[in-house]
């Protein structure tokens, strides 16, 4: 049988090192310790941490960062973080591949909504006046004031693009 | 003693009743909440998180800073907020670089990132610092014979180098906080199985939650007792989407810890907001009622 020709996109993976938590991924020895205790890997084979680490080290760009990429079904319990021995903080990583995937405009849809209302508003729930009811008629205190211009200003990009017009 | 409440999102807006509880319970461990203006979302250590790690960490660290400008210690109910404001602080103190670039950023407000705020979980303050015994002297009504199978929920202890909670495989800190207020723990299967909650996906999140209902059910406890919102709509709302979904009804009444607590202190059920929730628990306070009678 012919030798599988490997080859590995060290391009990818240098970008991936300079996302926060992404250069713990040159640390896997691929030894599985991370899959025993993902939950999601107990419940769907789609998802598998050793898989997407090897990949990273790869430098699997698409099957990591595109549209059908199985990071998103991490459910971010942390527990191959607690067991790794390398310190290779798996979930750390996902995270990491997740950021380049919104740079490349591939993550889901539904992420973009449930982070907006952060960036908008500063808080992750909106604040509709069923909430101020609900708050009244438990006797709780009006709700403070959010420091929405502080957060926007912490939030801008230094060539001066608004986090909105992303 | 004083500390300030970092009360985050999910409790004031979503589940005030939570807050509610917080509240009416710390007071009577001696705990004086000083209110303060100035946080923003923690942020989420989910969604936000993957959008921008570092706009995450700007936000957490802003948050932060202010928490260091009050001298106080903070305390957090909430374990996505507990979470996200001590992995942003491990990440700031340990790379230089990132704490650089996102003082940067605070500084446009006037704000930095120093890395002297004292967080914790309210469960860590009642163990650490108060001690249980506080909380045992503030019981009223001993919740005798009322079961509990408590769901630990990820956050408040993954990963453990950066919660510093306890044994993230055998945890104890909510099972003696469980047995302080006067009912009884009770072990099950999936006691640490994740909620779901995190995962995008719309079958993987319910098949988990139902693998812990079963767990629970199993072991024939009378509530579901845990300290984070998000899995607390995970397992309350859950149960709902899992008879609509799965045609199979659990009516396991979930409970908030501090709720709990707030019945042995005596308080009535509508005082903690346990009527707002959507399995109600009934079966809890049947209990009560007839330790109460003895």
């Amino acid at each position: 049988m012919a030798k599988e020709k490997i080859t590995v996109d060290f391009r990818f993976r240098d970008k991936l090192n300079k996302v926060q938590g992404g250069k713990h991924h040159n640390y896997c020895y691929q030894c599985s310790a991370c899959v025993a205790v993902c939950p999601a890997a107990r419940f769907t084979e789609d998802f598998n941490p050793r898989v997407i680490l090897l990949k990273a080290l790869l430098g699997m760009e698409e099957a990591l960062t595109g549209e059908d990429s199985p990071i998103w079904l991490c459910t971010n319990c942390y527990s191959c973080y607690e067991r790794c021995p390398q310190d290779v903080r798996p979930i750390e990583v996902i995270i990491a591949l997740k950021n380049m995937a919104v740079e490349r405009q591939k993550a889901p849809a539904s992420l973009a909504k449930l982070s907006e209302n952060i960036a908008q508003t500063g808080v992750s729930v909106t604040i509709t006046s069923a909430v101020n009811r609900r708050r009244q008629e438990l006797g709780l205190p009006p709700l403070r004031t959010i420091p929405i211009a502080d957060l926007k200003k912490i939030l801008e990009d230094p060539q001066g693009t608004p986090e909105d017009s992303e | 003693m004083k500390v300030i409440p970092f009360w985050g999102c999910m409790m004031p807006l979503k589940y005030p009743q939570m807050e509610l509880a917080i509240r009416k319970t710390l007071p009577n461990l001696g705990v004086e909440l000083v209110d303060i203006d100035g946080f923003t979302c923690c942020p989420d250590p989910i969604y936000f998180k993957a959008r921008d790690k570092i706009k995450w960490l700007t936000i957490a660290a802003r948050n932060l800073a202010i928490a260091e400008e009050t001298g106080l210690e903070v305390i957090t109910m909430c374990s996505g907020c507990i979470s996200t404001l001590k992995e942003a602080k491990y990440t700031l103190d340990e790379d230089p670089q990132t704490k650089e670039e996102v003082n940067r950023r605070l500084k446009r407000v006037n704000k930095e990132y120093k890395g002297t705020a004292k967080i914790s979980h309210a469960v860590v303050l009642i163990r650490d610092t108060l001690g249980l015994d506080v909380v045992k002297k503030s019981i009223k009504q001993p919740l005798d014979g009322v079961t509990v199978a408590i769901h630990y929920g990820c956050h408040i202890l993954k990963p453990s180098q950066i919660m510093h909670v306890d044994d993230a495989d055998y945890p104890s800190i909510l099972d003696d906080f469980v047995a302080a207020i006067g009912a009884t723990p009770l072990d099950h299967r999936e006691k640490l199985l994740c909620c779901g909650k995190g995962c995008m996906d719309e079958d993987l999140p319910l098949e988990m939650t139902e693998t812990i209902f079963a767990s629970i059910e199993a072991s024939g406890a009378d509530c579901m007792g845990l300290v984070c919102p998000t899995c607390f709509s995970s397992f309350d709302l859950g149960q709902i989407m899992i008879s609509r979904k799965k045609g199979k009804t659990y009516n396991i009444p979930v409970i908030y810890l501090f709720q709990l607590l707030g019945l042995a202190q005596g308080l009535e059920p509508e005082e903690v907001g346990l009527h707002t929730h959507r399995i109600k628990a009934d079966r809890v306070l049947e209990k009560i009622k007839e330790s109460a009678r003895k």
